[in-house]
């Protein structure tokens, strides 16, 4: 029982991640119908910006925020410079132009910083562990579960009670009428951005808390994972990709830990097996957005 | 612009056709090698190395003193298909010496174009003992090969008196597959048990799932191996810790990165193999003074003192041969023995072409590390590939 407790807890916490990182592709999704690929490249700013902190050795909620607000400045720079003039093309131009902006960061990265990882060390108390007596649950998975949830009640609050907010749900459900009632375009989608670099930032201390690094080609396999999660989720919805977070981590976890050890190699197909499944049974998600668009 | 590269090409080869009959003895050494992608964390700091040698070279003469070199570097991009094609087009330029990935299957690839036009191939780092095998007589390998690291760890580990193990393993590579299991293998024949097994996927780094089977164990193991690295490595270690199992861990070359010296006081007593470590007066600290000088940088890894270290292999070769002849050059390479490299001896002779070498054990303590002993494993404890 209490392994199977342990397990959970360890769902969870990997969920919360996969949540936050759906979320940031959600956001963006539903507002202009792309699939930003580069979403794992703005982690990596993120790490970067983590590794710069504490390089020039700024204490350490500065290098917190310097991940949060390279990546959100990453997000917007990217909007502006490739995926605006790219507005009128269709979902495949804008899926394109994603691959080509995240490939570019990457080799920037590789030859403008280095090919080699660069240590991020975070301070000694994040490893260690809260022994509640019949099990053990690490520093860093409850802070991914704590900052998962208050991450997810700040973005509710922020699109229920604030003017942009509400703003972004309009344009998700209608842009052309949010249009025609005279609000900016520009600003709602550049918002959108913002949103999901300020959701990658987060999600970037997150994982690299628990690898003590940052490595040029680190966004690759939670941008994978995020995408897998917004698809289980409902491709746009915003709620659907939180729960596709936590289904995709669960499912990851459980069959890690109960697999028989010569099926473990195959996990991975298990879980996509298994989303396989879902899909069938859900064709446009968990939670289908209001206005449901698949890839 | 298709005309103007083939005007420039034919340029090249009108100036390469002029220069060769001019200089009789020089000679190009192919590099398909991926300096972008994810094997350019290797492949960037080897060639960055293999260069500054070459120029050493160079200025005393060229390889075994008189053929002068030239490099033509590829960028393969970590791709398998574009490595083949790499070497494709530098065998058709006729390079003498070809250098591949830091990996085994783009070597292998590139080795099967490089077989039959009988050029001496090498892999820049590529640990797996199996790639001369995979390609022939014309392939080498220059770095630590996997099963004899795991050698000297195992002995380490007998030594040190443990008598279980657990091992963590991922299928997705042959380093992180094979190097467990050699281990295994040979602290099960020196008298040790290997109580479990876990595998992980590369790049999950999450092993929450595996830490709590483990802490599950009874007895706990006394020693874990694994030859994860970045970012696997540090997430497994964390959880590890995370959870209060307090086993020693022993580890591989991957973690050689200033990352593991990164993660505080859990990094202590990790025990991990390498090519080399430079103690103050070593041939190895003089050489990371030297590229510092050079660079302005300190080397961010031994791969480029073992990038440094191929062009001197090749010039023992080329002494030994006293030509450049693609036979003459393989049987040289094949028979080296004792040649004194930065980290210490290289041997061929008497392997199957993956070199018999001093690997380095070092021990992790207060962020730093510190040597525990440089050996040769005995050939005959060392797993067959």
């Amino acid at each position: 029982m209490d392994i199977f407790l342990q397990q959970i807890i360890n769902a969870i916490s990997l969920g919360g991640i996969y949540a936050l990182l759906a979320l940031g592709l959600a956001v963006v999704f539903s507002i202009v119908s792309l699939i930003n690929f580069a979403h794992g490249e703005l982690m990596t700013v993120a790490g970067y910006g983590m590794f710069f902190a504490i390089a020039v050795s700024l204490p350490f909620p500065f290098a917190l925020a310097a991940a949060v607000i390279f990546a959100c400045a990453a997000a917007l720079l990217t909007e502006r410079f490739a995926f605006r003039p790219m507005r009128k093309a269709d979902m495949t131009g804008l899926l394109l132009t994603s691959f080509a902006v995240s490939a570019i960061l990457r080799v920037l990265f590789q030859n403008g910083i280095s090919a080699r990882s660069k240590a991020v060390p975070l301070p000694a108390e994040l490893s260690g562990a809260i022994d509640l007596g019949f099990f053990h649950i690490g520093i860093v998975p409850l802070l991914s579960i704590v900052t998962t949830a208050l991450s997810l009640w700040a973005l509710t609050l922020f699109l229920r009670r604030t003017t942009l907010g509400k703003a972004m749900r309009a344009a998700a459900e209608d842009f052309q009428v949010l249009r025609l009632m005279g609000i900016k375009a520009n600003r709602v989608i550049a918002v959108a951005f913002a949103v999901s670099g300020v959701l990658a930032g987060v999600a970037a201390v997150l994982w690299i808390a628990q690898r003590g690094s940052v490595d040029p080609l680190m966004g690759f396999v939670p941008v994978l994972k995020a995408f897998v999660a917004a698809v289980i989720g409902g491709l746009g919805s915003l709620s659907g990709a939180v729960a596709g977070g936590f289904a995709l981590g669960i499912l990851e976890v459980l069959f890690q830990a109960f697999l028989p050890e010569a099926a473990l190699p195959f996990r991975d197909a298990f879980v996509l097996g298994f989303v396989i499944l879902i899909l069938i049974w859900r064709p446009d998600g968990l939670i289908p957005a209001p206005v449901s668009r698949r890839s | 612009m298709k005309s103007f590269r083939i005007a420039a090409l034919a340029g090249v080869m009108a100036f390469t056709a002029f220069s060769s009959s001019a200089m009789a003895e020089d000679i190009t050494i192919g590099l398909a090698t991926a300096q972008t992608g994810g094997l350019a964390f290797a492949d960037q700091p080897s060639l960055a190395g293999f260069k500054m040698a070459i120029d050493e070279i160079n200025a005393n003469g060229g390889l075994g003193g008189k053929y002068k070199v030239t490099l033509d570097v590829k960028d393969t991009r970590t791709d398998t298909a574009a490595t083949v094609q790499a070497a494709q087009e530098l065998v058709a330029a006729g390079v003498k010496i070809m250098i591949t990935p830091c990996d085994a299957d783009p070597s292998i690839a590139a080795g099967q174009i490089s077989q039959p036009a009988q050029i001496p191939t090498l892999t820049f780092c590529g640990t797996t003992p199996t790639i001369p095998d995979a390609v022939g007589d014309y392939m080498f390998g220059t770095y630590p090969a996997d099963n004899g690291q795991a050698t000297l760890l195992a002995e380490y580990a007998i030594g040190k008196g443990y008598k279980n193990a657990y091992i963590l393993k991922s299928p997705d590579s042959a380093y992180t597959l094979r190097l467990p299991e050699y281990f295994s293998e040979v602290f099960t024949k020196k008298g040790g048990t290997v109580q479990g097994e876990g595998t992980y996927t590369m790049g999950q780094q999450d092993f929450a799932a595996e830490v709590t089977k483990i802490k599950a164990l009874s007895p706990q193991p006394d020693v874990i191996m694994t030859a994860a690295y970045e970012p696997d490595f540090p997430a497994f270690l964390k959880q590890l810790r995370g959870a209060g199992i307090t086993a020693p861990v022993l580890g591989s070359d991957g973690i050689d990165s200033p990352t593991t010296t990164g993660l505080g006081a859990i990094a202590d007593g990790i025990v991990h193999t390498t090519a080399g470590f430079p103690v103050e007066g070593s041939k190895l600290a003089a050489f990371y003074e030297k590229f510092k000088a050079a660079t302005g940088a300190a080397p961010e890894t031994v791969y480029v003192a073992t990038g440094y270290e191929i062009p001197y292999i090749l010039d023992a070769a080329v002494k030994a041969a006293g030509s450049v002849d693609g036979p003459a050059l393989r049987d040289a390479l094949a028979n080296l023995k004792d040649v004194e490299v930065l980290t210490g001896k290289v041997t061929y002779a008497g392997t199957n072409r993956m070199p018999s070498r001093d690997i380095t054990l070092v021990e992790i303590e207060g962020g730093a590390r510190k040597l525990l002993l440089t050996a040769t494993p005995a050939p005959a404890d060392v797993p067959k590939p």
